[in-house]
């Protein structure tokens, strides 16, 4: 519900949104920088998303961009937004632009480390449940798993909720892993990977 | 039955007249082969016999790893020393299986690096690295396991599931073929096999819901020329309520049949990987292999009927790649206790003593079976080499305890044999976990357990080296290890089998008592299997220490060579 609401408060977005579903897949394949520059409304022109619940792209790894496309298209992974525009993607503009993304520079969004007590109590989560195994040692992950370190606090603070209870079902192991986690468990691992 | 013998080192009088039994068996060290840098068909089919190559992963067609050199031996042993260590890029999991072809060796790396060295200085001739496309998936570590070679070609599959060629002197890529399409959870961490032109490969993924499959590709230009799916339109098989120990699997076989009557067959995503090397039958001209757990690997639910051919031992035509025969160890299983250690062709007793072409594979489950070759049928199996508890008690949402863990007994880690002695060589863990099963949906290509395998904390986890008498099924003598044990073990003729832990201790045991003759610590885990080799006269050992992501043993990035002055 608040994202939605943030949402609706940049009036651009739906815009922007609203072209890209007029003009579909062709669009694409003509110009990334283009069908780029409708993500960056909201993605963030820079980098930096222009609202807290919006995920960073750039830098992210070009195999989790591809996959999250593919799968807000078969509605495996649902969100008002993404959902309407992955709609008008084709497969080959999809592996364009998840490797137009993950070719930019990680932003920085400047959010503090978590504070000591968290950090510990994320660190002993991540230890238990093996996270580093698949997001490696710097949480950069790799190819279909994805860097989590330096993403915003809130969406991922939302997301991992989201897997928890079901609303994300694209990764039935991340879901399963996280429904033994309390909120409190799930906010300190977001301010932890967050300030990282 | 099992003589435990524990890690003490004995030395002596016993091991020098072992080692004077080798002799009656093995080959001399001459340079028989020595100065053909080219890799024949014949050069490959007489491995078995070669002193001084090593040119299949696990050491010829049978995949006996018993390398017939004795240079290095139970009397000489004790003065095994490094003769080099190369450093790779990348230090990560480490589960190459080294080639050695006339004084140059081919390695391999986690994320499908290749390095050519000189096999005697440890120099390096050529590297190349495959730049990986944007999906590979991968549970268990970016591993590789080793190139394959073949006339004037490396062989090289990656973890984006293509098949490369490349040139032996130059490490140039001649051609790339797609195995698979990563996107759906394929991948290729094994080294490919090549037999009279093929280049075979099965594919990872029984943990992501794929549709598993052995291919063979024409050598010369990597085109498709067959294909074998090891989940057969038709999968529900027998509806076998034991597994081949004859202990019940508590299957709700009503239940299954109506849902597979509702649901129809569920082979598309079954899973049922084949990522270990099949072994090669030249008067047969079969091919025999293992065929991984079925999709999902926790929740029966959804793939009600035997699962057929996974967890099975199957065998095929090398021309047709039609099928032969198989045998299933566990119909139906919601355990991942699958079969994976590559299958070793020997001769051995039958029920009526008389001996047989026969088929061993080692399980998870802790028993190596001896099956015949000609119909696949079960021959024996053997005694239990860990510990088996609560066998095959359902997993739960909250979890049920049983033994083996679900990495074995047995993992990938290939076995060894010394085929005179009638004995098979293998490595186990014993890591104790929980069960847990949970429902989910087809995810795509994504992971798909169906559940959890949880390593419960508070027990103990240790591994063994076990020496079992394949003719009889009984344990021949056991050490224990302190830590679970992957990556693989080599017999020699010299009467040693040498393997490695994940502390990093690489060892040479004598292969008729099991006692330590030999340790060396090398940083990292010691976790791939071993090779040997002979350039001018002199025999090495060498194996990589890397450690290994799937038991999270310490990284490193070494190959060492061995030899005696
Ligand atoms: C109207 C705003 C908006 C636009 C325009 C937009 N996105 Fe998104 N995007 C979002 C939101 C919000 C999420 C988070 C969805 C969620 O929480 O499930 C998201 C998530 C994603 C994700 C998942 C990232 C992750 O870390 O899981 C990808 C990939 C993505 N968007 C790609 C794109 C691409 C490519 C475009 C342009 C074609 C685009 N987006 C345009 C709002 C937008
Ligand atoms: C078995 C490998 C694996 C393990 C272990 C694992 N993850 Fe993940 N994780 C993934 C994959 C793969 C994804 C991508 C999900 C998808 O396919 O949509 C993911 C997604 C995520 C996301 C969403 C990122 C985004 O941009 O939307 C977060 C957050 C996350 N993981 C955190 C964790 C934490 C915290 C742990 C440990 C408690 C953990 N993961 C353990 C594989 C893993």
């Amino acid at each position: 519900m608040t994202m939605r609401a943030s949402l609706l408060a940049c009036g651009a977005i739906s815009l922007a949104a609203a072209l890209l579903l007029q003009s579909g897949p062709a669009a694409l394949a003509g110009d990334v920088e283009e069908a780029a520059a409708i993500c960056s409304a909201c993605h963030g022109e820079n980098g930096v998303p222009v609202d807290k619940s919006i995920p960073v792209l750039w830098g992210q790894n070009e195999g989790y961009i591809y996959l999250q496309l593919r799968d807000f298209k078969l509605g495996n992974r649902k969100n008002v937004n993404m959902t309407e525009i992955a709609a008008g993607l084709d497969k080959p503009s999809m592996k364009q632009l998840a490797a137009y993304f993950s070719a930019k520079p990680w932003p920085n969004l400047g959010q503090p480390s978590a504070p000591h007590d968290l950090a510990v109590s994320a660190e002993t989560t991540a230890g238990s449940a093996g996270c580093r195994g698949c997001h490696q040692e710097n949480w950069e992950g790799d190819s279909v798993t994805p860097r989590v370190s330096g993403q915003g606090t809130q969406y991922l603070r939302e997301t991992m909720v989201q897997f928890r209870s079901g609303e994300r079902a694209n990764n039935p192991w991340m879901a399963a892993l996280l429904k033994t986690y309390t909120d409190g468990d799930i906010d300190a691992m977001a301010r932890y990977l967050a300030g990282k | 039955m099992a003589k435990i013998a524990s890690l003490a080192l004995v030395a002596g009088a016993v091991a020098v007249a072992l080692a004077g039994m080798a002799q009656a068996q093995e080959v001399r060290n001459a340079t028989k082969f020595g100065d053909m840098a080219t890799v024949t068909q014949d050069l490959l089919n007489r491995a078995s016999d070669d002193g001084n190559n090593f040119l299949h992963t696990n050491g010829n067609y049978a995949q006996t790893r018993f390398y017939p050199n004795r240079q290095i031996n139970t009397g000489n042993v004790s003065k095994l020393h490094p003769a080099w260590i190369f450093q790779t890029d990348v230090k990560d999991s480490l589960e190459t299986s080294p080639i050695v072809v006339n004084g140059v060796m081919y390695v391999t790396t986690s994320f499908d690096h290749v390095y050519a060295l000189n096999a005697r200085t440890g120099e390096e001739i050529w590297h190349y690295k495959q730049k990986l496309g944007p999906i590979s998936t991968y549970c268990c570590g970016p591993n590789n396991r080793g190139v394959a070679v073949a006339g004037d070609m490396v062989y090289l599959a990656t973890l984006d599931a293509k098949l490369v060629a490349l040139d032996a002197k130059t490490g140039k890529p001649a051609w790339s073929t797609d195995v698979a399409d990563p996107e759906l959870g394929y991948s290729e961490t094994m080294a490919p096999t090549v037999v009279n032109g093929k280049v075979l490969l099965g594919t990872n993924g029984g943990e992501y819901g794929i549709r598993g499959f052995v291919k063979a590709f024409d050598a010369k230009t990597g085109k498709l020329l067959w294909t074998f799916d090891t989940t057969p339109e038709n999968s529900q098989g027998v509806w076998a309520t034991t597994d081949a120990t004859g202990r019940d699997m508590h299957r709700d076989i009503a239940a299954e049949k109506a849902a597979y009557g509702k649901n129809g067959d569920p082979y598309k995503t079954l899973g049922g990987g084949v990522w270990q090397n099949p072994s090669y039958d030249a008067a047969s001209n079969r091919l025999f292999f293992v065929v991984g757990n079925p999709s999902p690997d926790l929740d029966g639910s959804v793939r009600p009927g035997d699962n057929l051919y996974t967890d099975s031992m199957v065998s095929i035509d090398l021309d047709t790649g039609k099928y032969v025969c198989h045998f299933q160890y566990i119909a139906h299983d919601v355990w991942d206790l699958d079969a994976v250690s590559p299958t070793v062709l020997v001769d051995a007793k039958d029920a009526s003593g008389a001996m047989v072409p026969a088929v061993l594979h080692a399980g998870k489950t802790g028993h190596i079976y001896v099956n015949n070759r000609k119909d696949c049928s079960l021959i024996r199996f053997s005694e239990a080499m860990v510990p088996q508890e609560n066998m095959w008690v359902l997993p739960t949402k909250d979890g049920a305890r049983m033994l083996p863990g679900a990495n074995g007994g047995v993992e990938w880690s290939p076995i060894a044999t010394n085929p005179w002695a009638g004995l098979a060589y293998a490595i186990n863990l014993h890591q104790p976990m929980t069960y847990h099963v949970e429902n989910s949906a087809y995810p795509g290509g994504k992971l798909w357990l169906g559940g959890a395998f949880k390593v419960i904390p508070s027990e103990e986890q240790w591994g063994n080296v076990t020496a079992v008498d394949y003719n009889t099924g009984k344990i021949r003598w056991q050490v224990k290890t302190s830590q679970p044990m992957i990556g693989g073990i080599l017999a020699t003729a010299g009467g040693l089998v040498f393997t490695g832990e994940p502390n990093g201790t690489f060892e040479a045991l004598d292969s008729m008592t099991g006692a330590t003759l030999w340790q060396f610590h090398a940083g990292a885990g010691v976790n791939a299997p071993p090779s040997s080799y002979t350039v001018e006269g002199k025999q090495y050992v060498v194996v990589g220490a890397g450690g290994n992501a799937q038991i999270d043993s310490k990284r490193g990035n070494n190959i060492i060579a061995f030899t005696v002055d």
